[in-house]
């Protein structure tokens, strides 16, 4: 059973420094790989109601944990101004993945990506996505590590289909059975 | 012996130089990164005075002793302004794993009022050893998750 958050949990969520207590910004969006799997930084907001943009972003060897409740890291040195972080933290923003269509090897279509979702507790391992069906609903699947992605669409190990779960709880509990039917870890 | 925070506000200070009773405790002010005790604080509002750990000769269960009235100081900075409000309680604070977990709002804090030595951080139901303390702020109180 793994604990799970969505992209859109994540934003807003506040920025909070193990050493000090202290919540330094809040998370405004994230910046994804889609190729790697996984959360390569994280944009900012001040923190409070009508703060506005912070310069600065979170490069994911900075965060100590992305929660549920929390970001976590170190100190508030971790706040990295944009010409300081890795390069992939500035070119990956353009390879948005929303509203991309998943398709299985085999050309069926599970639906489009809604959202990202993450392992909670980790610094950014998206295990998954949030999808809307072709029926118009919302489903969750898993994603292996890694994937061939177009910029329109997305294809998955046809097993995928085999666990479009209805919620967040069904997919961590999914995943890891997921991992091991691909024979990955 | 253990002593708890909450228990142990509004005991009375009392000066062992004098005997004299100087007041009530109000706040007991904690340095996580020490995992001890710093200071006492004493009184309300404008009144309110700090007396540090190394002065009290006795936290007993009837009264804490302290050498004598000089002992007593008024907050002198910010942070000392703001332990003497209270704003630096550890109880009442929200807990958050370094994982980024809420565990709840820290009811209590378990200590050796011997030594001043934090033993237990109470959330509610669940207790974590006050060594799993990282840090706390004016957001929250980071403890180590605890296992699963």
């Amino acid at each position: 059973m793994r604990l799970l958050v969505t992209g859109s949990a994540i934003r807003g969520l506040p920025v909070v420094t193990i050493h000090g207590g202290e919540d330094v910004a809040e998370i405004r969006d994230l910046i994804y790989n889609p190729e790697a799997g996984r959360v390569v930084g994280l944009t900012l907001n001040k923190r409070g109601f009508l703060s506005g943009r912070r310069r600065e972003v979170l490069p994911a060897e900075t965060i100590h944990a992305i929660g549920r409740d929390a970001v976590m890291v170190e100190n508030e040195d971790s706040l990295t101004l944009p010409q300081d972080a890795p390069d992939e933290v500035g070119t990956s923003s353009e390879r948005d993945v929303l509203g991309n269509e998943v398709l299985t090897e085999q050309g069926k279509s599970l639906g489009k990506v809604k959202d990202v979702v993450v392992l909670a507790g980790s610094a950014g391992e998206v295990v998954g996505y949030e999808i809307e069906t072709e029926s118009g609903g919302t489903g969750y699947i898993p994603l292996p590590t890694q994937l061939a992605v177009s910029g329109s669409a997305l294809v998955v190990p046809d097993p995928t289909q085999d666990f479009v779960e209805a919620d967040l709880v069904g997919l961590g509990a999914a995943v890891d059975e997921f991992r091991s039917r691909l024979g990955m870890k | 012996m253990s002593e708890r925070f909450a228990a142990a506000v509004g005991r009375k200070l009392v000066s062992r130089a004098s005997a004299e009773e100087l007041g009530a405790l109000t706040h007991i002010v904690a340095d996580v990164s020490r995992n001890k005790v710093a200071s006492l604080v004493m009184g309300k509002g404008r009144k309110a005075v700090l007396v540090d750990w190394d002065q009290v000769s006795g936290f007993g269960p009837d009264a804490v002793m302290v050498a004598d009235e000089n002992a007593l100081y008024a907050p002198r900075d910010d942070r000392e302004s703001a332990a003497a409000d209270g704003k630096l309680d550890l109880i009442g604070q929200r807990v958050l794993s370094d994982m980024g977990e809420s565990l709840g709002e820290a009811s209590d804090i378990v200590f050796d009022p011997a030594s001043g030595v934090l033993e237990t951080l109470v959330i509610g139901e669940r207790e974590v050893p006050a060594t799993s303390i990282l840090g706390a702020g004016s957001y929250a109180v980071v403890v180590k998750a605890p296992a699963e």
